[in-house]
């Protein structure tokens, strides 16, 4: 008896430790920092944006959900809800590419000016009237002081 | 006959080029929604989503990627995402509606019934929103709350994580509008 008490203490410890190791270790883990995984796609962000146009299932078989490195041209500059979001300029004029900016990127994104040229890193989540990337993060950009 | 032909055609001409420049757009609309629960609260939001309205018509139009819902923590988007709301097959939520009694042209706030057909997870039904409309000079917010059933929309909770999850989950959405330039 004494025995089956200790094995069943014993269990009901281990199974605490894994309980709270699993909550603390994975449930809680926040999103990904941007800036520490690898980028799987680089093209133009008027080139994503007319593969989007052409197609926009296979377009999500290529890209929804990959990291991309686009390059283009700043369109616009939005800080609307509290977000720090930047257009690029897509394929034709009706269409461009939202990048949602991570939170550490908000001085940079101030900085930045219609026309200039940029490269963004982030996660492409599909296209709606425009290709919508989140967690993004400037790259390789000039700020001008 | 020929006449009435040419001045239908005319017409119909006149009021599609009318129609396009009566559209509004927003492509940074805001939805969210929230799950309580003594268990825990679930937040969700989503700052990419796209609707117009047509003016002409008070019909307004909503698309946003499921999978563009942001949460506080990656777990639950991945639930959210893979078993919930199968966003591989269900990319996108839709809401066709019209406004009710809506005058475009009024300046000032409205409180208006939206009446459309909202579809989550490939399930349409049909719902009323209850939204108050702001025009200031021709910018249009929008702004209200509703709530659906998850039963509705043929959403599977796994019994394990069924007291984690509201059964009725609370919606809010804030589109801020501009002129749709074609």
């Amino acid at each position: 008896m004494n025995t089956k008490n200790k094995i069943i203490t014993f269990l009901f410890c281990l199974l605490l430790v894994a309980g709270l190791y699993f909550y603390f270790g994975f449930y809680n883990h926040a999103y990904v920092d941007i800036d520490n995984v690898a980028t799987e796609i680089k093209m133009s962000s008027g080139e994503l944006t007319s593969k989007y146009i052409l197609n926009e299932e296979s377009a999500n078989s290529i890209y929804r959900g990959k990291v991309i490195e686009l390059e283009g041209i700043v369109k616009e500059i939005s800080f609307l809800n509290n977000r720090n979001t930047v257009l690029l300029h897509g394929d034709d004029k009706y269409s461009s590419v939202i990048c949602d900016m991570q939170a550490d990127q908000t001085e940079e994104v101030k900085k930045l000016v219609p026309g200039q040229k940029i490269q963004i890193k982030g996660i492409c989540k599909g296209f709606l009237k425009d290709a919508i990337l989140l967690n993004c993060m400037l790259i390789n950009t000039q700020i001008n002081e | 006959m020929n006449k009435i032909i040419v001045l239908l055609l005319i017409l119909t001409n006149f009021t599609d080029v009318k129609v396009k420049s009566d559209q509004v757009i927003t492509r940074q609309g805001q939805a969210s929604f929230f799950s309580y629960t003594s268990v825990e609260n679930i937040e969700a939001k989503n700052n990419q989503v796209l609707s117009i309205i047509d003016l002409s018509k008070n019909k307004i139009a909503v698309s946003m990627l499921m999978n563009a819902f942001v949460f506080k923590k990656s777990l639950m988007h991945e639930h959210f995402n893979e078993s919930y709301i199968e966003s591989d097959l269900y990319p996108k939520a839709t809401f066709e509606g019209e406004i009710i009694d809506f005058d475009p042209l009024a300046t000032g706030v409205q409180v208006k019934i939206i009446k459309g057909d909202l579809t989550i997870h490939g399930i349409t039904k049909e719902v009323d929103i209850k939204t108050t409309i702001e025009n200031n000079n021709g910018k249009y917010l929008l702004t209200g709350d509703f709530e659906a059933t998850v039963k509705d929309f043929d959403i599977k909770i796994p019994p394990i994580l069924a007291p984690n999850i509201a059964k009725t989950i609370s919606i809010t959405f804030r589109f801020e509008y501009q002129p749709y330039e074609k």
